[in-house]
Order: C-alpha cells, then sequence, then structure tokens
C-alpha cells in the first residue's frame, strides 16, 4: 500500500459496491503539516479567479516573487485587452516593511492607471502586507476617488488559509464589483457564466451555445471577463457555476442579494454538456428552446462521434487517475473516461467537499481509490500500484506522471486546445489517445518490466 | 567589549537610567557606544543635547545602502557614541523588522568592529518584549547581559517577569543572562525591600536602588544626563555608583520567572496589595 501519513488516513478511501454506511471521507480541512500538498496558497487561490477578467488592472502588493510565480499562471485567453497578463507588483522591500507599504501602493496605483487606463483595478494583499498591517482598504478608497475607477482591495494573505480561502476572498471582492452599474438591455431569458476562466477559449464555444439556444450571456466571470458586464451582472435572470470550488460562494451571494437562482452545471463530455444545456432550458421553461437544445447535443454528438469510434478500440480497457483541483470536474472527467472506454482507478481533489466525494464513490467501479488533499509521494505510489495508463491533472501533477512513464492529459492552467463542449469531448478524446498509445512509455522501465534503478519510497511492486 | 541591553516597562525610565548610568562609565574612562532601538529615537537625547541625529532606518530610506558609519553614528557626552535605530510613523510598517534591519547594517559597518575599542555597547529597548524583532538585541549572543529597569509598582514588576520569560527562552540559544533589575524609585511603601525581594524571587539581585529626585527632571529639561548637568549634586553620585556596580557586576544568571499568583503573593506580603 501507499505510505499515507497517520493524520491523512481519513483522507483516503476506496469506492465499494454499496456506499450506504460508508463513512465520509475525511476533507475540507488543511493540509497536514509533512504532507507536501499540491494546494497553492491564498493568494494564487484568489488571484487564479480573478485574474481573467481583462480590462482590469491587477496590482499584487507584496514582494516581487508573489507576483512572478503567479504571472499568467492561466494563460486565460481575451477576445479584446491584454491587461491581466501582465503582472504588476509593489515590489516591497526591507524599507517598506519597516516604514509600511501603503505610500508605495498608492504611487503605483496611480502611475499604472494613468498608464495603462484599465477599467477596474484589482489589489491582492499578500502575507507581507497582512504582517505589516498595510490599510490597503483605505489606499484603495482613496485612489478610487482620485482616479474614478473600482480600485477593489482583494483580501488574499497567504497565511489566512488555504487556496480554497483564496477562492472566497476573490468572491468578496466580485460581489463588489456586482450591482454598481445599470441593467438596461439585459433580457429575460438571460445568464453569467461562473467559474469557466477560458484558458484556452472554452468560454466562446459555451456562449456559441448559449446563443443558439437564445440566451444572452451577461457576463463571463471570470474567463474573457469584462468590468463593466460584470458590473451589471445582478440582472441576469440565472447563473450557471461551473468550477464548484471557486465561485459557488459568489452564486450563493448573488442569490441572497439580488436573489437571483444558479445551476450547478459541467461543459465537460457528453453528458454533462448535454445535462448544462437542457437544464437551462428547463429553467426559462421554454419548449422551443428545448428543441433548439436537443437539435444543439444532436448535432455536437454527431460531429464529435467519429473521433471517439476511432480512438475507443485503442483505450477501452485502460487505466485512469485523475488529480484535480475541484472535485465536480473530476465527476465529468470519469463519465468522459467511461465514454472512451476508460475506467477510473484513481480519483481525487485538491478541495472537494464530503457531497462531492459521496457523488464520487457512487459513480466509480468498486475498489477505486479516492483521496483529498494528496500529495506527490502519494500520488506517486497510486499511479505504480493502480498499474495506471494515464494520469489527468494539472501543472503540478505532470512532473509525477512523467517520472514515472505514465501518459499525461493537462487538465488545468496550461491547456492549449478546448476541452470543453461537445468539440471538445472529440479534442480530449485525440489528446488521450496520443499520450496512451504513444510508444514512448514501452521504453520506461515500468513497462519493461525491469527494477526501476531507484525504487520509490513507499511503492509497492 | 560587553554588551548590555536595558529593559522594563515603557516609561519606567530606560533611557533616562541608561544614558545617566552610560555617562557614569564614561566618566570612569569607558568607551560607550549606546543603540536606540525604539522608534521615537529618544533614547540618545540627553548624551546628544537634543534629537538632531539621523536615525539608521530613516538615513537608509533616504540614502539606500550606500551608507558610511558615520552617517548614523554621533559622538556625545564625554565620548559616548550614540546611534538610534529609528522605525516607523505610530500605526504603520513593522517597527521590530526596523531593529533587525538596523542592528544588522550596524555589523555590516563595522560598528562593533575591534578597531573601535569599545567597553561597552548598550542596547536600549522599547517597553516589553513585544514581537521577535524586540528581541533582536538578546537574540544570536548581540546582548550577553540584560539590566531591567522596574520599580515598586505593580505593573513594572508584571513587565520585569515577563522580560525575564524572554532572557529565560533565548538564554540557551544566545547565552544571554541577566545582570539584575534596577530599581527607579517610584517613591512607593517598601520599594527598597520589595524590588529586592523581587529580584532575589527571579534568582538575581537589585543591582542599585536609584532614588528619585526631581533633579533627573531638571537635567532632562536641559537635555543633558545629571553628571553632565550638575556634577556635584547627590543624584549625579548615585549614577556613578550604579556605573561601578554594573562595572563591577559578576552575577549573570538565567532568571526564574513567576507565575502570576507568586508574584501577587509577594507584593501582598509586602503590602502593596491590599
Amino acid at each position: 500500500m501507499a505510505r499515507i501519513l497517520k493524520a491523512r488516513e481519513g483522507q483516503v478511501t476506496r469506492s465499494r459496491i454499496s456506499v450506504d454506511g460508508a463513512p465520509d471521507l475525511d476533507c475540507d480541512r488543511r493540509s497536514v503539516a509533512g504532507s507536501v500538498s499540491q494546494r497553492a496558497c491564498t493568494f494564487c487561490g484568489s488571484r487564479v479567479v480573478l485574474y481573467p477578467i481583462a480590462d482590469a488592472l491587477h496590482l499584487v502588493h507584496g514582494p516581487v516573487g508573489c507576483a512572478v510565480y503567479t504571472w499568467d499562471i492561466r494563460g486565460a485567453l481575451s477576445s479584446g485587452p491584454q491587461l491581466h497578463r501582465l503582472s504588476f507588483s509593489t515590489d516591497l522591500r526591507e524599507r517598506h516593511v519597516v516604514f509600511g507599504g501603503e505610500q508605495q501602493l498608492e504611487a503605483s496605483l496611480v502611475e499604472l492607471i494613468a498608464r495603462h487606463r484599465p477599467n477596474a483595478a484589482f489589489v491582492y494583499a499578500t502575507c507581507i502586507v497582512g504582517v505589516i498591517g498595510d490599510d490597503v482598504d483605505a489606499v484603495c478608497r482613496a485612489v478610487s476617488g482620485r482616479t474614478g475607477i473600482p480600485v477593489i482591495p482583494v483580501r488574499s494573505e497567504g497565511f489566512r488559509g488555504s487556496k480554497r480561502d483564496g477562492y472566497s476572498a476573490a468572491c468578496r471582492a466580485l460581489e463588489s464589483l456586482v450591482g454598481t452599474a445599470p441593467t438596461d438591455g439585459v433580457t429575460a431569458h438571460s445568464v453569467n457564466l461562473l467559474g469557466d476562466f477560458n484558458l484556452a477559449g472554452e468560454i466562446w464555444i459555451i456562449r456559441d451555445y448559449l446563443e443558439r439556444l437564445g440566451v444572452q450571456v451577461v457576463a463571463n466571470l471570470t474567463g474573457d471577463g469584462r468590468v463593466a458586464d460584470i458590473r451589471r451582472a445582478h440582472g441576469a435572470a440565472l447563473n450557471l457555476v461551473q468550477c464548484s470550488g471557486s465561485t459557488v460562494g459568489l452564486a450563493e451571494h448573488l442569490r441572497e442579494r439580488y436573489g437571483q437562482p444558479y445551476l450547478r452545471v459541467s461543459y465537460f463530455g457528453f453528458e454533462d454538456m448535454a445535462e448544462a444545456l437542457y437544464g437551462v432550458a428547463r429553467h426559462f421553461k421554454d419548449p422551443q428552446m428545448m428543441l433548439r437544445a436537443r437539435e444543439i447535443v444532436a448535432e455536437g454528438i454527431t460531429e464529435a462521434m467519429p473521433v471517439i469510434r476511432a480512438v475507443r478500440p485503442d483505450l477501452e480497457g485502460k487505466r485512469a487517475a485523475i488529480y484535480v483541483g475541484g472535485a465536480f470536474k473530476a465527476v465529468s472527467l470519469v463519465r468522459a473516461l467511461r465514454t472512451l472506454g476508460m475506467r477510473t482507478v484513481m480519483v481525487g481533489s485538491q478541495t472537494g467537499t464530503a457531497e462531492d466525494y459521496r457523488t464520487l464513490t457512487a459513480l466509480c467501479d468498486p475498489g477505486t481509490v479516492v483521496v483529498d488533499d494528496s500529495n506527490p509521494l502519494e500520488l506517486a505510489s497510486f499511479l505504480v500500484e493502480e498499474d495506471v495508463d494515464l494520469f489527468v491533472g494539472g501543472v503540478k501533477e505532470r512532473p509525477v506522471a512523467y517520472k514515472l512513464g505514465v501518459a499525461f492529459c493537462d487538465h488545468n492552467h496550461e491547456r492549449k486546445i478546448a476541452l470543453e463542449g461537445f468539440v471538445g469531448m472529440a479534442n480530449f478524446a485525440k489528446e488521450v489517445h496520443a499520450s496512451v498509445t504513444s510508444p514512448v512509455w514501452q521504453l520506461t522501465p515500468r513497462r519493461r518490466r525491469e527494477p526501476s534503478p531507484s525504487p520509490l519510497p513507499g511503492a509497492v511492486r | 567589549m560587553r554588551k548590555v541591553a536595558i529593559y522594563g516597562k515603557g516609561g519606567i525610565g530606560k533611557s533616562t537610567t541608561t544614558q545617566n548610568t552610560v555617562a557614569g562609565l564614561s566618566e570612569m574612562g569607558k568607551r560607550v557606544m549606546v543603540v536606540g532601538c525604539d522608534p521615537k529615537a529618544d533614547s540618545t537625547r540627553l548624551l546628544l543635547g537634543g534629537l538632531a541625529q539621523r536615525s539608521v532606518l530613516d538615513t537608509l530610506r533616504s540614502e539606500g545602502e550606500d551608507i558610511e558609519l558615520a552617517d548614523v553614528r554621533s559622538p556625545g557626552f564625554s565620548n559616548t557614541l550614540c546611534v538610534e535605530s529609528g522605525g516607523p510613523e505610530p500605526g504603520v510598517g513593522c517597527a521590530g523588522r526596523g531593529i533587525i534591519t538596523s542592528i544588522n547594517l550596524l555589523e555590516q559597518l563595522g560598528a562593533y568592529d575591534a578597531s573601535e575599542s569599545l567597553d561597552y555597547v548598550f542596547y536600549d529597548v522599547l517597553g516589553d518584549v513585544v514581537c521577535g524583532g524586540f528581541a533582536m538585541p538578546i537574540r544570536e549572543g548581540k546582548a550577553k547581559e540584560v539590566y531591567i529597569v522596574a520599580s515598586g509598582e505593580m505593573m513594572a514588576m508584571y513587565a520585569a517577569n515577563n522580560i525575564c520569560k524572554g532572557v529565560r527562552k533565548f538564554a540557551d540559544a544566545g547565552g544571554v543572562r541577566l545582570g539584575g533589575i534596577i530599581c527607579n524609585s517610584r517613591n512607593v511603601d517598601n520599594e527598597h525591600g520589595l524590588i529586592d525581594h523581587f529580584a532575589r524571587k527571579l534568582g538575581t539581585q537589585m543591582i542599585y536602588f536609584v532614588p528619585r529626585d526631581n533633579d533627573v527632571q531638571r537635567a532632562e529639561i536641559k537635555r543633558k544626563t545629571v553628571i553632565d548637568w550638575a556634577p556635584d549634586c547627590p543624584q549625579a553620585d548615585h549614577y556613578r555608583n550604579l556605573a561601578k556596580a554594573i562595572d563591577g557586576n559578576d552575577m549573570f544568571v538565567i532568571p526564574q520567572p513567576m507565575h502570576t499568583d507568586e508574584l501577587e503573593g509577594l507584593l501582598l506580603e509586602h503590602g502593596v496589595l491590599g
């Protein structure tokens, strides 16, 4: 068995034939000391949520490293302005720590707003700012008054918690922007898209489907996002929430504040994509819209199916592992891999809730490893023990897979080809097939059945 | 070179006592540097005859890293050397980090080098050991002996007891020891006996009892130490005696801080409480 820290034993389980009476997975808690969590810090969590807003200035108030290591972290695409892809920092030095960084923050904001003319500015508070007690709120208010644009503090001091707390900080910042502009021109059949970050143009695929349904998209939160759209987002009739971890808090707030209902959706895989469109049509209780949804689904699957059929024989029965940020995405991935004939033997997430894991354990085949807030050592052990053919994860999982000679599919920040929608499912099939069937894996020690030159600690052969 | 840190409750008279004692040591022919570790930068006013000096951190802020020792160190009364660490305005930044930055810089600039032929360096540290920054002088062996200024007032003794916890914490790593309690009298009843007993309970000594005398205030108004302002007055001799006591001190201990009830019991016993 994989070596699991004692304090983490409750965070790993195997799904069984019946889930009735099985205890919930221990999750939604702070990472255990000694376990090198795949999670990022609070600041990083808020940064990844907000930064795709393309016409806003994103200023990181802290030492330069915080800005450098999150520079263009997702490569989120914009159909217009590219300001978000720059990384600005107040570059706090020792003298700012001693004397306070407020003056530097104000000077940086004034200079950058004059130079780039953004429609809003987000100021991210990092650890050091929290320790020295800069009054970031007061500086933001003052500069907002002077420049006439919203200047929004993001309370994302890294030590405040985990990446998930950063999501909350980002949602609080967005809440202060929503509701600050009139909603003229927003129709009765309108939605906001929450929790899609347009890493490879996904949001354009989804907007196209929705427009064909006859639904107006008011604001993207935040992929290819625009300040003016977000300011009037409270006018939309419905919020569609993807990526459960990051923006469901915002959806809850909007429901309470403006009475906007929300629908949790996923645009990944045939089943979930179709269900998202049907859900919208059901919400608006429009039979014509439902007919159009069926047409879009039929057309999309018809176009994508030849690709699935072509790759499926090679992938049938192959074993997959999934480790992603939000558990909702993991659910879609299990289904999508099934469409390709593959079986998920390990699935986990950084920020899943007990409910998410109940869904996953019910969905997966008995015996599947289910894990919360894992670490590289555990993940490596699972890949070896379960004799995995494909690992689906993000940038931090990639080296784990490649070092063990396992095929890898990036499903996070570094995507350049969209995986959402029906066309995205075809792209996913092609990419998985190309990686799994690559002859290079036959040359790895694991496949040659020879002992590895440096045995992995904790791994069982 | 003996490295001394003076701690004590805010307002107890640390800076006044330190400067008057340093004046006494200097009169004895010792070469002494005083490093003020208070953002207010008022620890060397009596030795310098005013607050004119630029602090280390102000200089660092305006000039950058390219600083000479002479930019931040000024000659004071009777061949003393005076440095003020300085720090931020109240309510901003981090004064504790300021002290760390400042002492590191003084080391880089060679302020403690053998070529400076110092007999003593005195760190005059603000109030309590509120955070890691204010513990800087007693960490890493920067100061080897600590004197705590206290009076018979309850809060002053609470603070002194707390500071002993800080000294104890760094005793192993930095080698710092408590040299004694300096009683700066507030004319509290039974003060001499109380502080003497208090010091012994902590495992140390009352190294000197400085009586209250308004000559100290008169000298302060003139921006002078008592020894400078009225060398022949009785209070000047008290500071000379304190300087001699420190110079001849050989009792350096790891203090045994008291529990609060124990401390309050001591106050009851000497008739301060109740």
